[in-house]
């Protein structure tokens, strides 16, 4: 991706291109919610910030999210601090890819902890207590909800490591269903 | 107050820092005179300008009387400024009251403005903290526009957040206007703004892309003129992780809003050794040197000199 198209998402995001992993997700949150819905920041504002111009900005959130992430994926290392600080800057050395083939529970843990993101903070992002997370990384299917709900809680989690929310879904319900059914 | 008086690093020579914000009440005074010490502590020749017309209390939070002079002898008299300013209980920093008996905001001149900040540079001051009043009268506003610096002070209410986003886009649009009418365009912002429902324009913003889109030229001014205009946001009284998000939330909302950059400089915690302080007559900055109030008075003031931000992390 071009600089100056990294920049610009950047821009969106209010962030300084120096921004760290965590920083990009925090910033996602914290956007979604301020533009999803009428909140005291907005309110004031009213007529001169109408609804289509909010729906525009949270688009242009979503999707400046959605691009970085990518960018993540396919063209940078996957370090904490994902981002050069100039385009010049070097390439931190590669670092062995963090995507595992099947998103188990230790896999999960393993993203996370490259990522420098800790439990507590997933937990404040998307409102889930930190115990179902641990359960969640170590396999404790027993003590994990239904199918169902648990199906939207692992792609929240997937949300903010930065990976595709239906494909850990669909792995982990899987180990999930064999395990039930022995 | 120019910018060929920049220089490199920390304070710059004869920075004006302004403190202005709508709403009354926000503690927009209590900051200046925190931030005005915390300058003049680090070792910068600082004056205290207080321009809260008719409500002047600058004083009170210096822990002194009312000075005798005012900024009236200026005006009405020409007394010189030097003999204005009266010391404070804090090395480098003296005070100017604003304590206009026979002024009125209309009575002042913005000539007469400029000339007490001309005046103001002569006094050898390297920073120089002024403390508007509130509310978004146009002599405020001008004011507020001369400065280096120009701060907002709000608290986590809806009605402070309503009243700041107003004083900042009066600002911003009164900006606009006199740039326009510096290049010979002066009723143009105004004409289309008053029509602003056949133009199908609901903002400033609109407005603004409105004119750059039909009269380029005039976008390159307007570009070139608000290139160096930046609103500083202070988040006072805050209780709570949410009132910092709120912080945050107003910054975003007057960025994608307006289009201009906004800094997030600081949240001062709601803290009841403030009012104490003021009780007891001391400045605060001395009394309560070690409070945690003090200390983010202290971060606010790196942030503001160096560009730098609050940092969000969760609570959201």
């Amino acid at each position: 991706m071009p600089w100056e198209e990294l920049k610009r998402y950047f821009d969106i995001l209010e962030l300084n291109p120096s921004a760290s992993l965590r920083d990009v997700q925090n910033a996602y949150w914290r956007l979604k919610k301020l533009y999803a819905e009428e909140s005291v920041a907005l309110v004031p504002l009213a007529d001169e910030f109408p609804e289509k111009m909010r729906k525009k900005v949270l688009r242009q959130v979503e999707d400046a999210y959605a691009r970085l992430q990518a960018a993540l994926k396919s063209e940078l290392p996957k370090s904490i601090s994902i981002f050069p600080a100039e385009p010049s800057a070097e390439k931190a050395p590669e670092e062995k890819p963090i995507e595992p083939t099947t998103f188990s529970g230790p896999a999960l843990r393993e993203v996370r902890e490259r990522l420098g993101i800790r439990l507590d903070d997933i937990s404040k992002l998307i409102k889930l207590r930190v115990e179902l997370l641990k359960n969640i990384e170590e396999e404790k299917f027993d003590a994990l909800p239904e199918a169902g709900y648990l199906k939207g809680q692992l792609k929240s989690l997937a949300g903010c490591l930065l990976l595709n929310p239906d494909k850990v879904a669909e792995d982990y319900l899987k180990r999930y269903q064999e395990r039930k059914s022995k | 107050m120019q910018e060929e008086q920049k220089k490199k690093g920390g304070a710059k020579e004869g920075e004006i820092w302004a403190f202005g914000g709508g709403k009354g009440g926000t503690g927009k005074t209590f900051i200046a005179s925190c931030v005005g010490t915390s300058l003049a502590k680090r070792g910068s020749q600082t004056v205290l300008v207080d321009m809260d017309i008719g409500g002047a209390n600058l004083h009170s939070f210096m822990g002194l009387n009312r000075p005798q002079k005012s900024l009236t002898n200026f005006f009405e008299v020409g007394i010189p400024l030097s003999d204005l300013a009266v010391r404070t209980e804090v090395e480098n920093l003296t005070l100017i009251t604003g304590d206009i008996h026979s002024l009125t905001s209309d009575t002042i001149k913005f000539t007469q403005t400029l000339k007490l900040f001309r005046q103001l540079m002569k006094l050898n001051a390297q920073n120089v903290v002024i403390d508007l009043g509130a509310g978004s009268h146009l002599n405020t506003l001008d004011t507020f526009l001369v400065a280096d610096k120009m701060i907002v002070v709000l608290v986590p209410e809806m009605i402070a957040v309503e009243n700041m986003y107003h004083f900042v886009k009066n600002t911003l649009f009164r900006k606009v206007k006199k740039t326009l009418k510096d290049y010979g365009f002066r009723e143009i912002a105004q004409h289309v703004w008053d029509r602003r429902q056949s133009y199908g324009i609901k903002n400033l913003k609109e407005l603004m892309d409105y004119l750059k889109e039909s009269f380029p030229y005039l976008g390159t001014i307007l570009d070139q003129e608000l290139a160096g205009f930046k609103i500083s946001i202070v988040m006072n009284m805050v209780r709570t992780d949410q009132d910092i998000i709120l912080g945050a939330s107003v910054k975003s909302v007057l960025m994608k809003y307006l289009g201009i950059p906004i800094q997030f400089a600081g949240i001062i915690e709601h803290n009841d050794a403030v009012w104490k302080s003021v009780r007891e007559q001391k400045p605060f900055m001395l009394n309560y040197l070690s409070s945690s109030c003090a200390k983010s008075i202290e971060v606010l003031v790196d942030n503001l000199m160096q560009g730098t931000e609050v940092a969000i992390t969760g609570g959201f």
